[in-house]
């Protein structure tokens, strides 16, 4: 005999968000009159101590065997429920959650009786659920005892190195022939003023040196399959196309060189190369899409060409961890005069152009001396829609890149100590020092003498050439906040760039691992505070600024974060999953696999043909680990013979037979 | 538009300002300011035409003289940039602006050319009354037989007249940079109808009272109301010793005695007083750095209390000298007394700290005229709509 129904609903005030606008005491009266009901209650937070503490005991003391709770919306709670329904020792899954807030009182402000009404509906409704619902078991698969790290910037080296040393294994795969990214092309760095590189140093030395990684640079991700805990990814990785034997000669042999991408163009590198002393791995690669051939004719010898023998091989994963990084943003041809004007430069291009100077030597441009300098901020972001020219995609950088503020009062430190007769220019919006320490930066740079000048993003500063005979080659004209709102000129011999992040083209990796991107096209998590480094898919988890802008302190949190999930979902070397997946009635199936065709997933169903009383059947049976629980096979299915669990077609029958009640039926019910 | 120039920066902090560089803009100190306005936002508005070198509208601009230093920006700046203090460098440097002959300049950003010129001044006129001083009665004084009254009168005339030419023109050159060049049309009258403001302020310093009725701290009130009174009693003191010497100098070039109710008497003895005690109260606060006004101290700020501290001792011991009979004493601190006299008032009245005594009457004057014109041109509202 079917235990007896005890369904307990709780509406709650959220401190008023919900209670300004629904009359929760009327709603609560109602539903206790719904079939099954056995308690109602209102509370002020329900996700409060107290809240959960209540319902716990309603679980225990009055048997209540059902929870409908209507609140804020499920992604922010519904967790936290399933953890009170737990502990009450009632399966997490006989809970259903209603978002009150976001679909009824937020949206109806202006209409207190329409949304009570509204609210009455939908608890209602949830209530007719309760009452098909069913306990179910979460997925549970074996997981693979090894992760892969795409990208090996500082977030990826930090993300590898934390998981391996918790003994998992790792696979570290970086594009480029040398690992460090972006941090090896920066010199001093914020908060602290230590060499970037040195820091870098210490964390490759540790991740070189670690049994547990295994690292493949020049490689790329090519393909992807498997869910989480078992996904098989294809990897092409590119020959180094030197020895350790032949390397130096052949660089020294080599002739052909192009634009040095470490120095953003500043200087030429030749084809096979280093890029920077102490760069690891140390041996010198060939750089293949601009090698082209090219004979190298070695002591005088015959000349050879190297050839590129690519590598196909597969890894098998639990997880995976994109670290794929940020590029700056590369100003288009003539914003701010940029790529017109030679005066007109990067940010990242005046650190390695200070960096590539020799110790006491006069600070100059493109050959003449540089006596004014202006710094620009929020280059490619905080862009504004129909006032900013969009980009490729239609969007603009309505973002802000949060390091460039720092970054720019650095370099203006940076410059006023090693050159105190400059005189140096920032024109910001606000400043945005935001961490700690940063603040002194600001500081440094107005007792310095620093002057700063405050545009709005509406009239963006003017970079124009001067005319002949005046003082300076640079104008730059903007409208100053801070003295009125007046417009200056400011005569200037260089202008630099303050540019912004952008995430680096990853299209193809996008595709494959089927992860979201925000409109700002960096990767986008589950949810920016209650699962911030997690993605929408199962098993691939986000490190450092694939995600958004961020410093390195900041890459490094969200790397160990990244590290620490991939740590929980494999570290027992099993994996569970939420149970909303397909399920087929093995009864009411016959095979008729219209869901196979149904199905977008790849390997989430299939026929499978069974021998039963020496009768040969087909059934279509579902991988739990790769459904999506998106129902599209229960709505191809002739039979009934196939629901997703949790979200049974009967229970959505149940909710619109509640939803389209009269409402005096239902108060009278 | 405005052109930026570094260099104002610098040649502000030689006339003496301190933390410009530090202002990060805030305002706090416009609003603390019991003076500013909408139309006057000083001092950051100074502050920021002086951060930018925004060379033009500094010298156009009154601001700065329209400040008496109470020290209410400096004490509420969050970030120590010394507003007042900038208040007080810009207006050294709109006396070396309004300047045409150069010397403004000089004396502010030169220790040396300022005492060097004091210095030479002194010895020529020691070495002019060296040359033709009359004899020596040394029976008993006769300060009028070693210098005759009307040749030491005629000096007097000579001195005031070239005072006043070096005056008017700086005063014209001021004008001219504040009240012409912004473009604004004022109708003459106004200058003759707002004219009592000019003799109401150099008289009264009337607005310098607002600086104190706003102040909820009762020691600093009393310490704003007492550098007020002080001020106030300086003021009358040098003023009246200015007109004594010009028009009534036969009552103290004089071989007589006066009875003690003479106002050759008293009045000598009051103007003595206040200005021992309006410049001794200037170096003592100056000493102490107690109140905002007197934290910061240009070489400036010394030379002229200190020379009027030595004219009035030097004029007191004369006098005493010739009441107690000493005819050689009297005569060589009557040469000393002219010799600071001379240099203190043609250096310090229109090409030094002295020269405030008209400029900041004058700006608030000038303001007036405007606000009165500004006001004129306004169209009245519901005008227009009337018109319609
Ligand atoms: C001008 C400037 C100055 C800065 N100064 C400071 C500072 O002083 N202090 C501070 O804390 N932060 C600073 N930052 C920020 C700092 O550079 C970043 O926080 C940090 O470099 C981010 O590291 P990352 O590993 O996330 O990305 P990256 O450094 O970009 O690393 C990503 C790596 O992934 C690789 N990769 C990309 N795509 C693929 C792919 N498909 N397959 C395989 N590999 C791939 C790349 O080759 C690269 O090696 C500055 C940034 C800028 C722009
Ligand atoms: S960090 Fe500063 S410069 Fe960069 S986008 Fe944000 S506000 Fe602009
Ligand atoms: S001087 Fe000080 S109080 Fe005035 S705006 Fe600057 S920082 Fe603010």
């Amino acid at each position: 005999m079917p235990e007896k129904l005890k369904i307990g609903v709780y509406t709650c005030y959220c401190g008023g968000n919900i209670s300004h606008t629904v009359k929760c005491e009327q709603v609560a009266k109602v539903m206790e009159s719904q079939p099954d009901v056995v308690i109602s209650r209102t509370n002020m937070s329900l996700c409060s101590d107290a809240g959960q503490s209540q319902i716990e005991q309603d679980i225990k003391e009055l048997g209540v065997n059902r929870v409908v709770i209507g609140a804020c919306a499920p992604s922010l709670h519904e967790q936290t429920f399933r953890g009170t329904v737990m502990r009450a020792g009632l399966n997490p899954f006989l809970y259903h959650h209603i978002g009150l807030r976001e679909q009824d009182s937020w949206v109806h402000t202006c209409d207190c009786d329409g949304a009570t009404c509204k609210a009455m509906h939908l608890m209602a409704a949830g209530i007719a659920k309760a009452r098909h619902l069913q306990p179910l078991e979460p997925i549970r698969l074996e997981a693979e005892k090894q992760a892969l790290v795409i990208g090996g910037g500082v977030a990826g080296l930090r993300a590898a190195l934390d998981i391996a040393r918790q003994g998992l294994r790792v696979v570290l795969i970086e594009k480029s022939p040398f690992i460090g990214g972006r941090m090896a092309q920066l010199e001093a760095v914020f908060p602290t003023g230590e060499k970037a590189r040195d820091l870098l140093c210490d964390l490759v030395k540790k991740v070189a040196g670690h049994p547990n990684i295994k690292l493949y640079t020049q490689a790329e991700v090519t393909g992807v399959t498997g869910y989480v805990g078992n996904y098989g990814v294809r990897i092409l990785q590119h020959s180094r196309g030197v020895s350790a034997e032949d390397a130096q000669a052949l660089m020294t042999a080599c002739k052909k060189e192009v634009p040095d991408e470490f120095n953003y163009g500043l200087s030429q590198r030749k084809v096979i190369y280093q890029p920077f002393e102490g760069c690891y791995p140390q041996l010198p690669a060939v750089d293949w899409e601009n090698y082209q051939g090219e004979p190298i004719s070695l002591n005088g010898g015959q000349p050879i060409v190297l050839e590129d023998a690519p590598q196909t091989f597969d890894v098998s994963v639990g997880a995976i961890v994109v670290a794929t990084g940020f590029d700056p943003y590369e100003p288009r041809q003539g914003e701010y005069s940029y790529g017109e004007l030679k005066e007109v430069v990067t940010l990242p291009q005046l650190i390695r152009h200070l960096a590539l100077m020799k110790s006491g030597e006069a600070l100059t441009w493109n050959g003449h001396p540089v006596r004014d300098v202006a710094l620009i901020h929020c280059v490619g972001s905080r862009e504004i829609e129909g006032v900013d020219e969009p980009h490729e995609d239609g969007q603009v950088n309505n973002y802000c890149s949060r390091v460039c503020c720092t970054a720019s009062l650095h370099m203006a430190v940076e410059l006023h100590e090693k050159f105190p007769a400059l005189n140096i220019y920032e024109l910001y919006q606000d400043i945005r020092t935001y961490g700690r320490g940063h603040e002194d930066y600001y500081r440094g740079a107005l007792d310095g003498g620093v002057r700063f000048v405050r545009y709005s993003g509406e009239e963006r500063p003017q970079v124009t050439p001067a005319p002949t005979g005046d003082t300076h080659p640079v104008l730059l004209r903007v409208k100053d906040s801070l003295t009125y709102n007046e417009e200056l000129e400011i005569p200037v011999d260089l202008v630099v760039l303050a540019v912004g992040m952008v995430p680096r083209q990853i299209d193809d990796l996008v595709n494959m691992l089927k992860v979201s991107r925000g409109t700002d096209r960096f990767l986008l998590e589950v949810h920016p505070k209650l699962r911030p480094v997690e993605t929408a898919v199962n098993g691939v988890i986000l490190a450092g600024t694939a995600q958004g802008p961020m410093n390195i302190q900041e890459s490094l949190s969200a790397a160990s974060a990244a590290a620490a999930k991939v740590l929980t979902l494999l570290g027992r070397g099993k994996v569970e999953l939420p149970p909303f997946v397909a399920a087929v009635d093995a009864e009411k199936c016959n095979g008729t696999g219209a869901c196979v065709e149904a199905c977008q997933y790849d390997g989430a169903i299939a026929l499978q043909t069974f021998t039963e009383n020496g009768k040969e059947i087909k059934r279509a049976v579902v991988t739990p680990a790769n459904c999506v629980g998106c129902g599209a096979c229960v709505a191809a299915c002739p039979n009934r013979a196939i629901d997703v669990q949790g979200w049974t077609l009967s229970q959505y029958e149940a909710m619109v037979d509640a939803i389209g009640m009269n409402i005096v039926d239902l108060v009278e019910a | 538009m405005s052109r930026v120039d570094p260099t104002l920066l610098h040649e502000l902090k030689e006339y003496g300002a301190v933390g410009i560089e530090k202002c990060f803009n805030c305002g706090n100190c416009t609003a603390i300011c019991p003076l500013a306005s909408d139309e006057y936002p000083f001092p950051r508005s100074v502050i920021r035409r002086a951060q930018i070198g925004d060379k033009e509208r500094m010298k156009s601009q009154l601001d700065p003289w329209l400040c008496y230093y109470c020290g209410d920006c400096s004490a509420t700046c969050p970030k120590g940039a010394e507003p007042g203090e900038t208040m007080m460098a810009s207006r050294r440097w709109l006396t070396g602006q309004y300047d045409w002959t150069g010397l403004a300049r000089k004396f502010y950003t030169s220790l040396a050319w300022e005492l060097g010129s004091i210095i030479l001044v002194g010895l020529l006129v020691v070495w002019i009354i060296a040359m033709f001083h009359g004899p020596l009665v040394t029976e008993r004084v006769e300060l009028n037989t070693f210098a005759p009254l009307h040749i030491v009168h005629l000096a007097d005339w000579v001195m005031a007249g070239a005072l006043v030419f070096f005056i008017a023109t700086n005063v014209l050159r001021m004008y001219w940079l504040t009240m012409r060049r912004d473009g604004q049309k004022i109708p003459f009258k106004f200058y003759v109808t707002e004219a009592w403001q000019l003799v109401l302020h150099a008289l009264t310093q009337k607005r310098w009272a607002t600086c104190a009725a706003d102040e909820k701290d009762e020691k600093t009130r009393n310490a704003k109301r007492t550098a007020r009174t002080i001020h106030l009693l300086l003021v009358s003191g040098y003023g009246l010793m200015l007109v004594l010497i010009i028009f009534f100098l036969s009552w103290f070039q004089t071989d007589n005695i006066y009875p003690l109710w003479h106002p050759q008497r008293w009045l000598g003895y009051y103007a003595t007083v206040v200005l021992l005690l309006g410049a001794g109260w200037a170096l003592w606060g100056r000493v102490k750095k107690e109140v905002e006004m007197h934290r910061f101290s240009h070489p400036s700020d010394w030379i002229f209390p200190i020379l009027l501290l030595v004219v009035t001792l030097t004029g007191i011991l004369q006098h005493a000298f010739r009441y107690w009979d000493m005819p050689l004493a009297t005569y060589y601190t009557y040469v000393v007394h002219l010799a600071f006299t001379a240099p203190m008032l043609i250096l310090e009245v229109p090409f030094g700290k002295w020269a405030h005594l008209y400029y900041r009457p004058l700006a608030v004057y000038f303001q007036a005229v405007k606000e009165k014109a500004k006001a004129e041109q306004q169209v009245p509202e519901g005008a227009l709509a009337a018109a319609d």
